[in-house]
């Protein structure tokens, strides 16, 4: 067999006392879309960024083509070859597509910018990709999976061989999803590597040629993916069986409970971030919301929940309108929020979980009279939401901060659904979390509906609105495009519609 | 990770160590004997005869230490404090002058006045920051210089004791001066130590004091569990301004007997309390500790001054070494984290 293209032996990194990588080996070939899976902290993040030079090893070697490399920076791996995509792009929003992929490696024609031949390189680049990007864009104009093809280009300029994607789908439509496979084949057929580093299954399934999954900082398996099935790999992601199929029996939706009125919020000199949404979700329902992001629905959501208040229009909680009433007032009227981002917004990560588990319910007994604390009904009413929620932590005395995303999110669910309220808002409630975790959290999110609470589920996550959902809202451009019952949900629909096209349905 | 925290000493102490070191070998080029320095510095502050000094001196600090520290536990600066302080002083020293009630109610009643005049004060920078998003870091400070400036005029003009050529007000009625204890101590002592209990209790164990705590380590959080945050800024402003208020009434009634323009600003304890407070990142108990270390500090380095031929310079050097080892320590050990 020939030299593999790329190839890690030994890894090992320790952060402490932490291990983040335990001699992990990895081997990809010349041409080869190779999946790289586990759950959070398994260790991939860690074995990536060491590949691109970010950080060195502490033990093990790095062979490329079967030399051996030593990466001081990412500079040095982008000049063995190495490219990567991160989730987060790294693009100046205010510069031209081919400004962007030609910064830091210029051709020069004396002292300047030979702008004629980098315009020229750019475009000939991007034809030969098929990845259909004009030069001449402004950055800001263009659309999330546009930006990706810029990023994916910019390492391709500087040549490299080895393309390292990290969660590159977390952010596009089906569609752009599609378009983004396309590209990665074309550019596997071109004799070019890729290293897919994701949560999905299916994805993983559709196009990758070998999987290597990561549990505890160790290899668990390599598998050619022709070979293995879905229900292998989480097996070896887990190390048990999970069931992704949730259980669940027919809606019986109830009253209103939670009921918005051509709520509106504009912005400075621009169309408006959300436009007249008009929406209702029964008691004993889930209503999905779905959508690109940035299409509105976290300042929908932060109107909701009284974060933000709303230039025109009118939300009514369990009957009670709350326009004007702040956050408290909308948790007084009956709200329960999971947010999006559990770490700035969900917990407070400098203090101990008995704190993080009090909050919002600091002000009623049992866990303060007249005023006082009681620091005893505090760390009872911790050690209880986290026996039931099997949230892994030391003590109720541990800061959140040691807390895993998942068990952290966990946290976030047990202390929103002690609420009881009668309205949730879930936004994003499993993003970033591991399998065991998002099944657990689908499964509380069923309970909360049988019990005959109103659910709100704002998730990108397609197969989770699909999943979750009764009733499924799209949400373009700051417009509730559509209104879909589940029946006739499908993902191509619910893919177009994202994509603001209204044709069909 | 926790167990080699355990066995590392707190870097307090490393800094005050190293601190020491730092100073002595600065005394030691300069041709004197840092030892000597150094004993005439812990004597000059903790012998009996001088220990009432270092309370009467520690008094104010600690006050404005709290000052500081309550908006800090919240992640809110108050930098006003010298203004709030010489609006307690002014109100303080007015109240007891013209309230007609026998002395220990007068004077309990111009402290009374003064706490709230110098908590309404400081909550005018929480306002502007709620209905016109201004910074209150710095409309804080810009208020102070505002106060200072106003309350020098009145003291100058309208309030001057005409019987002296000075900036002054007249002197306050002696039944209506604060007992003293020992020495230079008096009953403003009790009133801080009593106001520093009443800051650890309410932060440990109330409710507003949890609230309070939750904002500082994420505000966003503190305001997604629905902490009223407008008027969780207004309360610890005008808590924070009424301590300063309060210090300030305490030192014209406790020491100088009559408001004197720019006294209370000379021996900056508005900035050694926010040093202090700083240090302890807003936790009153460690706050209170630093705040009595640098009257300590402070006081001690009179007595070097006068004993030996080291200027007590050495003891703010000392104070800025301990605080620039800390805030490094702190900036790095957030950049590796």
């Amino acid at each position: 067999m020939a030299i593999p293209e790329l190839e890690a032996i030994g890894i090992v990194k320790r952060y402490g006392a932490v291990l983040a990588n335990d001699h992990v080996d990895l081997s990809v070939d010349s041409g080869e879309i190779h999946a790289v899976m586990g759950e959070n902290g398994a260790g991939k993040s860690t074995l990536m960024s060491i590949l691109y030079g970010l950080q060195p090893p502490d033990e093990g070697r790095i062979l490329l083509r079967g030399v051996e490399m030593r990466f001081g920076s990412a500079l040095d791996a982008i000049a063995a070859g190495m490219g990567m995509v991160h989730q987060a792009f790294k693009l100046f929003a205010s510069l031209t597509v081919w400004e962007n992929i030609v910064f830091g490696a210029e051709p020069v024609r004396t002292v300047f910018t030979d702008r004629g031949k980098a315009r020229r390189e750019v475009a000939e680049l991007a034809e030969r990709h098929g990845l259909g990007v004009d030069p001449d864009a402004k950055v800001w104009a263009l659309s999330v999976g546009v930006r990706q093809r810029v990023e994916i280009l910019k390492a391709l300029y500087r040549r490299a061989r080895i393309l390292i994607l990290d969660e590159p789908t977390a952010v596009l439509t089906p569609q752009e999803r599609d378009g983004l496979f396309a590209v990665m084949r074309r550019l596997a057929a071109d004799g070019r590597t890729i290293l897919f580093v994701t949560h999905k299954l299916n994805e993983v399934m559709a196009i990758t040629d070998r999987v290597t999954v990561l549990r505890d900082a160790k290899v668990v398996a390599r598998m050619k993916t022709r070979e293995t099935t879905v229900g292998e790999i989480i097996r070896a992601m887990t190390g048990r069986n999970v069931d992704l199929q949730i259980e669940r029996g027919a809606a019986a939706p109830g009253a209103l409970k939670l009921e918005v009125e051509g709520l509106t919020i504009g912005s400075p000199g621009g169309r408006p971030l959300v436009d007249g949404a008009v929406f209702a979700v029964r008691a004993g329902e889930i209503v999905g919301l779905a959508g690109v992001a940035g299409n509105g629905q976290n300042e929908l959501v932060e109107a909701l929940v009284g974060l933000r208040r709303p230039d025109a229009g009118e939300v009514r909680i369990a009957g009670a309108s709350v326009g004007e009433a702040d956050v408290a007032g909308h948790r007084a009227a009956g709200l329960a929020y999971i947010p999006e981002d559990r770490a700035s917004v969900g917990a407070a990560l400098g203090a101990d979980a008995a704190d993080n588990f009090a909050m919002g319910f600091q002000r009623d007994p049992p866990l303060s009279r007249s005023g006082w604390l009681d620091p005893g009904a505090m760390a009872a009413r911790a050690r209880a939401l986290i026996d039931k929620f099997g949230v892994r932590i030391a003590s109720e005395h541990a800061p959140a901060s040691s807390l895993s995303g998942g068990n952290l999110q966990k946290m976030v669910v047990a202390r929103e659904l002690s609420h009881a309220a009668p309205v949730l808002v879930a936004e994003q409630p499993t993003r970033g979390v591991d399998i065991g975790a998002t099944e657990f959290i689908h499964g509380q999110l069923v309970a909360e509906r049988d019990m005959g609470h109103a659910v709100l589920l704002v998730s990108a996550e397609l197969s989770e609105i699909l999943a979750l959902s009764d009733r499924v809202l799209v949400m373009y451009e700051g417009r509730i495009l559509a209104d879909v019952p589940r029946a006739q949900a499908s993902e191509e629909a619910l893919g177009l519609l994202m994509a603001g096209r209204t044709a069909i349905s | 990770m926790s167990a080699v925290g355990r066995l590392r000493p707190p870097p307090a102490l490393v800094a005050i160590v190293f601190a020491v070191l730092v100073g002595g070998a600065l005394v030691l080029v300069s041709g004197a004997n840092p030892i000597q320095a150094y004993a005439a510095i812990v004597g000059g502050a903790l012998a009996p005869d001088n220990l009432p000094n270092t309370l009467n001196w520690a008094t104010p600090l600690v006050g404005m230490t709290l000052a500081a520290a309550i908006p800090l536990r919240g992640g809110m600066i108050n930098l006003g404090g010298d203004g709030q302080m010489v609006v307690g002083g002014l109100v303080g020293a007015t109240a007891s002058l013209l309230l007609p009630a026998p002395g220990p109610l007068a004077a309990t009643l111009a402290l009374i006045a003064a706490t709230v005049a110098g908590g309404l004060y400081a909550a005018l920078a929480a306002w502007g920051q709620i209905r016109f998003a201004i910074p209150m870091l710095i409309s804080s400070l810009l208020l102070s210089y505002t106060a200072v400036g106003i309350v020098s005029y009145l003291v100058r003009f309208p309030l001057r004791d005409t019987t002296t050529g000075l900036p002054q007000t007249a002197l306050v009625p002696v039944a209506a001066r604060l007992p003293t204890l020992v020495g230079p101590v008096n009953a403003g002592m009790l009133v801080i130590a009593a106001v520093a209990a009443l800051v650890i209790v309410i932060d440990r164990r109330a409710v507003i004091g949890y609230e309070l705590r939750m904002r500082g380590l994420n505000a966003r959080f503190a305001g997604y569990g629905g902490v009223r945050l407008d008027q969780q800024a207004l309360g610890a402003m005008f808590a924070s301004g009424a301590i300063a208020g309060l210090v300030g009434a305490i030192v014209v009634l406790g020491g100088q007997f009559r408001f004197i323009d720019g006294a209370l600003l000379t021996p900056a304890y508005t900035w050694s309390g926010l040093m202090a407070a700083l240090l302890a990142g807003g936790e009153p108990v460690g706050a209170i500790a630093a705040g009595l270390f640098f009257a300590a500090l402070q006081t001690g380095g009179f007595a070097m001054q006068r004993e030996t031929s080291v200027p007590r310079v050495l003891t703010l050097v000392l104070q800025a070494i301990v605080i620039l080892f800390l805030a490094m320590r702190h900036g790095l050990g957030k950049r590796s984290s």
